[in-house]
C-alpha cells in the first residue's frame, strides 16, 4: 500500500488504575476532542466514526448509545467492531480506501476499574466445555504460558526480563498508568497468580481512553499536511479451542504481520522496523509476539531478551512507552498501540521517543491467548 | 467507490427458539445456505465479520470467537460488529467496506441470536440506557416504541386502528415466508384485542423473541459476474448515529423529531446519492425494513422518501405498502414477524438481496425489482442504516 491512508493525529487520556473523577462519557469526550485538536480539524470535518468497545466491560448492553455522542459520532456516519481498539483503525482504513469517507475518528476505550474483568473474561468462554474450569484471562494465558515454557524451556529469567524492561520504559512516559521501575529480583520473586505467570509478569487493570484521525490522500493533500502514514496492516483469527491451537506459536499472528508486511513492502521486519509497540498482556505475550512478528526464529525470543535487541537503546526497542505491562485499558489496548506508534513516527513521544524512527509496528490482540491479531505498519 | 461489490448469496435459519442448536450451529447452516447459493465453500471466503448484537441475551460475552471455527473463520481475518439493533446492517456494511477497499475479493457476514434464551429480553434491554440518567426509570425497548407512537399520535393524529393495520399487513407477509417466526392472517380487531403492554403498544404492534442465523455471501464486481447471473449490487449504504437522549428529539430546540427519523431521511439520501436515485417512489420497487413495532414501520416509509411526513397512516390504510401495492414493505414479514437481534437488520438485507436476485421464495418475491432497500435500526431508535441493492451496478 503506497499513501492511501494518513494519520493526522492522536488523542490519549493519561491511563490511570481508577478514574474516580470522570465518568466513561468525560474520558471518550478528553480522548476525542485532543485527537481532533492535535490533528487540527474540527467534528463538522469528519465523516466517519468507527468505534471499538466492549459492552460487558463498559456495564451496558449496547455501550455505544450513550458513548457514541461523546465520541464525535452525532449524526455522524458511524459503525462500531466489538474487538481490539486497533481493529477500529482496520475498519476506519477500509472505509477511507472505499473512496466514500475522507476524514474518520477512531475512538476507543475502557474502564476496567469499574467492571469484573476476570468474571466478564470466565463468561466469555462457552457454557459447555470451557466456562465450568473457571478459566478466565488470567488462567487462559497461563496455559499459554505454560505452552511455551515447556516448549522452549527457557529460563525464567527471561520473562522477568521483559517485565523490568517495560516498566523501566513506562518510568519516562508520563501517560503510563505504572510509573514505577521494578527489578529482576522484585518480579521473580512476585506471587504466582496462575502458574507459570507471576504478578508482576501480568499486566495490570487500568483505565483510559484514544482516539485517532484518520485521513485519505485527497484530504491530506486538501489540508497540505505532512502526515504519518499506514503504510500497512494485516489481522487474522485463529481457532477458540485452545487444544487445536499451539499456543506457543502464533499462527494468526504470522499471518496478520505477512499481510502486513506485503502491504508495506516488508522483508526483513528486524533490519527495517525501527520501533514497535506489542500487545503484551504478559511478559510471555510478548516473546511469542517477537516469534510471530518474523522479527526472530521460533524458540528464539530469549535470544532477543539476552542480547538486549528490545531494550530501547537495542536494535528494535520494542513497547519503548511501557506496553501493556505499564497500563492495560483492555479494549484500547491495541489503539493505545497504534497512538504510540504514530507518536514514535512523528517523533513527538517526548521522554520515550526512539531516535530516527522511519517504520513503526502496532500490534493488537482479541481473544483469550491472543486468537485474534492485528499488525500495522506506521511510516513517513 | 474503488471496487464494486454485490450480494451473490444469502443464508436464513428457519427462526423460531431454536433449543436444538448453538450459536454456532446457527451460525454454521446460515452461512452453509449462503455459501450453497453463491455457489462457494468456506475455502473460498477471504474475510468474515461477524454479526453479534448484546451477548446478554445469549449468556455468552464476545460468542464471535467461539463461532470463528464454526464458520470457517480460523487464519482469516475476522471481525465482530455491534450496533445494538442495527448491528447486521452495519455488518454487512463492513463486509461491503471489504470488498470497496480493494482489499478482499469474497467476504462472509454471518451471525447469529437466541433472544428465546433470556429470560427476559425486556430486562436486559432494560441496561442499554445510560446508567445514571434513564436506566432506574424502568426503561425499556418497548417504552421507546410507546414514546415514538405517542409522539406521531400528538403530530398526526395516528389512531391505534392505524397502527394495527401494519401488523396485518406484516403477519400477512409473513405466511409468504418460509423462515419467519410469527405469521398469520389477523384482522384490526385482533391486534386491539391483544392486550397493552405499554400504552399505546399492544402485543401485536410487537416483534417475538426469535433465535435464528443469517449470512451474505458479497464478492467483488468480477467474482459476481463470473459466479452469478443477477447479482444484487451494493449501490449505496449509509448509516448514522442520532443522540440516545429521546427528549433531545422533541421540542424547540430538537433538529431531528423523535417522530419522523429525519435522520435516517439523512442516511437514506446520501445512499440514494450514491446509487444514483433521484425518486425513491418511482425507482425503488421494494423495501425490507426494520420495524420491530408497526409504529417505526410507519415512520421508516416517510424516512426512505416513499411519502411526505404524516401520510404513511393514510396510505398504508389504502393497501399503498401491501403486496399488491405500489411500493411493498418488507414482503418477508419484516422485524415483526421476526427479531433475533443481532441477526435481525442482516435479514432484512438478505430479504432485500432475495428480492433482487430474483430467489424470493413463491408469493414473497416481488416482479420486476430493479432496486431493493434494506434498513436497520439499533440503540435507542438512534443508530440506523440503509443499504441499496441493484440489479445493475450504479
Amino acid at each position: 500500500m503506497t499513501e492511501n491512508v494518513a494519520i493526522l493525529g492522536v488523542g490519549m487520556t493519561k491511563i490511570e488504575g481508577s478514574k474516580t473523577d470522570q465518568k466513561l462519557d468525560d474520558m471518550i469526550f478528553e480522548a476525542t476532542s485532543r485527537a481532533l485538536q492535535d490533528a487540527s480539524v474540527t467534528r463538522d470535518d469528519i465523516d466517519s466514526v468507527v468505534i471499538s468497545a466492549c459492552d460487558e466491560l463498559d456495564g451496558r448492553c449496547i455501550s455505544s448509545m450513550v458513548l457514541a455522542t461523546p465520541a464525535g459520532s452525532y449524526l455522524k456516519d458511524e459503525i462500531k467492531v466489538t474487538d481490539d481498539g486497533s481493529y477500529g483503525v482496520i475498519l476506519g482504513a477500509m472505509r477511507i480506501l472505499s473512496g466514500l469517507f475522507d476524514l474518520s475518528l477512531v475512538v476507543s476505550w475502557c474502564k476496567t476499574s469499574e467492571a469484573p474483568v476476570a468474571e466478564v473474561m470466565n463468561v466469555r468462554w462457552d457454557p459447555f466445555y470451557h466456562r465450568g474450569f473457571g478459566l478466565n484471562h488470567i488462567t487462559s494465558d497461563a496455559l499459554m504460558a505454560g505452552a511455551y515454557l515447556n516448549k522452549y524451556k527457557i529460563s525464567e529469567e527471561i520473562p522477568a526480563k521483559v517485565v523490568v524492561k517495560n516498566r523501566k520504559n513506562g518510568t519516562k512516559n508520563k501517560n503510563a498508568h505504572l510509573q514505577e521501575p521494578v527489578t529482576l529480583d522484585e518480579v521473580k520473586s512476585s506471587p504466582v497468580i496462575s502458574l507459570p505467570i507471576r504478578e508482576l509478569e501480568y499486566a495490570p487493570e487500568s483505565d483510559g481512553a484514544c482516539a485517532l484521525v484518520l485521513a485519505s490522500p485527497r484530504k491530506v493533500k486538501d489540508l497540505n499536511r505532512n502526515p504519518v502514514w499506514l503504510r500497512g496492516f494485516g489481522w487474522a483469527i485463529d481457532s477458540y479451542y485452545l487444544g487445536e491451537r499451539d499456543l506457543a506459536d502464533s499462527n494468526s499472528l504470522r499471518i496478520a504481520a505477512k499481510k502486513a508486511y506485503e502491504m508495506a513492502g516488508i522483508s526483513n521486519p528486524m533490519e527495517e522496523i525501527d520501533v514497535a509497540e506489542i500487545s503484551d498482556f504478559s511478559a510471555y505475550h510478548e516473546l511469542v509476539a517477537y516469534e510471530g512478528l518474523g522479527l526472530c526464529d521460533r524458540g528464539k525470543a530469549a535470544d532477543m531478551v539476552e542480547k538486549g535487541f528490545t531494550e530501547i537503546t537495542g536494535k528494535l526497542p520494542v513497547n519503548p512507552s511501557g506496553g501493556l505491562l505499564s497500563s492495560n485499558p483492555f479494549t484500547a489496548a491495541g489503539l493505545f498501540r497504534v497512538c504510540e506508534a504514530y507518536l514514535q513516527v512523528a517523533g513527538r513521544a517526548n521522554d520515550h521517543q526512539v531516535p530516527a524512527v522511519e517504520k513503526a509496528l502496532a500490534h493488537g490482540s482479541t481473544g483469550f491467548c491472543a486468537q485474534g491479531n492485528s499488525v500495522f505498519i506506521l511510516g513517513k | 467507490m474503488k471496487e464494486r461489490a454485490a450480494i451473490i448469496g444469502v443464508g436464513q435459519t428457519p427462526y423460531k427458539s431454536h433449543h436444538d442448536y448453538t450459536i454456532p450451529e446457527l451460525s454454521q447452516q446460515a452461512a452453509m445456505e449462503a455459501l450453497d447459493m453463491a455457489g462457494m465453500s468456506m475455502d473460498d471466503i477471504e474475510a468474515v465479520v461477524y454479526s453479534m448484537a448484546p451477548s446478554e441475551f445469549l449468556g455468552v460475552n464476545e460468542p464471535d470467537k467461539w463461532c470463528v471455527d464454526a464458520v470457517g473463520g480460523r487464519n482469516k481475518p475476522f471481525m465482530r460488529i455491534h450496533t445494538g439493533g442495527a448491528t447486521g446492517g452495519s455488518a454487512a456494511q463492513a463486509g461491503f467496506f471489504h470488498v470497496a477497499s480493494g482489499l478482499f475479493e469474497s467476504v462472509l457476514v454471518v451471525g447469529a441470536d437466541k433472544v428465546r434464551e433470556c429470560t427476559d429480553s425486556q430486562q436486559v434491554l432494560n441496561t442499554i440506557w445510560d446508567p445514571v440518567y434513564e436506566r432506574q426509570f424502568g426503561l425499556d425497548t418497548i417504552a421507546m416504541a410507546a414514546f415514538q407512537a405517542v409522539r406521531r399520535m400528538y403530530k398526526y393524529g395516528t389512531t391505534e386502528e392505524q397502527m394495527a393495520r401494519v401488523a396485518v399487513r406484516l403477519l400477512q407477509n409473513g405466511l409468504n415466508n418460509p423462515k419467519a417466526h410469527l405469521k398469520g392472517k389477523i384482522t384490526i380487531d385482533d391486534v386491539m384485542n391483544s392486550g397493552y403492554y405499554e400504552w399505546p403498544i399492544k402485543k401485536f404492534d410487537t416483534c417475538p423473541s426469535s433465535a435464528g442465523g443469517a449470512a451474505v455471501v458479497i464478492v467483488s464486481e468480477e467474482k459476481a459476474k463470473k459466479l452469478c447471473n443477477r447479482p444484487a449490487w451494493i449501490n449505496g449504504c449509509s448509516e448514522i448515529a442520532n443522540t440516545v437522549f429521546m427528549g433531545d428529539q422533541m421540542g424547540g430546540a430538537a433538529e431531528m423529531d423523535y417522530a419522523d427519523w429525519d435522520e435516517l431521511a439523512i442516511a437514506a439520501k446520501e445512499a440514494y446519492g450514491q446509487a444514483g436515485i433521484t425518486n425513491p417512489k418511482k425507482e425503488i420497487q421494494v423495501a425490507d425494513v426494520y420495524a420491530p413495532f408497526t409504529v417505526t414501520d410507519l415512520a421508516i416509509c416517510e424516512a426512505l422518501g416513499f411519502c411526505d411526513k404524516g401520510e404513511s397512516e393514510k396510505l398504508n390504510e389504502e393497501g399503498f405498502f401491501d403486496m399488491d401495492g405500489e411500493i411493498p414493505i418488507s414482503p418477508s414479514g419484516g422485524s415483526l414477524c421476526t427479531n433475533a437481534i443481532a441477526v435481525t437488520a442482516l435479514a432484512r438485507v438478505c430479504d432485500a438481496a432475495l428480492q433482487v436476485l430474483g430467489k424470493a421464495p413463491g408469493k414473497m418475491q416481488v416482479k420486476n425489482v430493479s432496486n431493493a432497500v434494506a434498513t436497520g435500526i439499533g440503540g435507542s431508535f438512534q443508530f440506523h442504516t440503509i443499504m441499496v441493492l441493484g440489479s445493475d451496478y450504479n
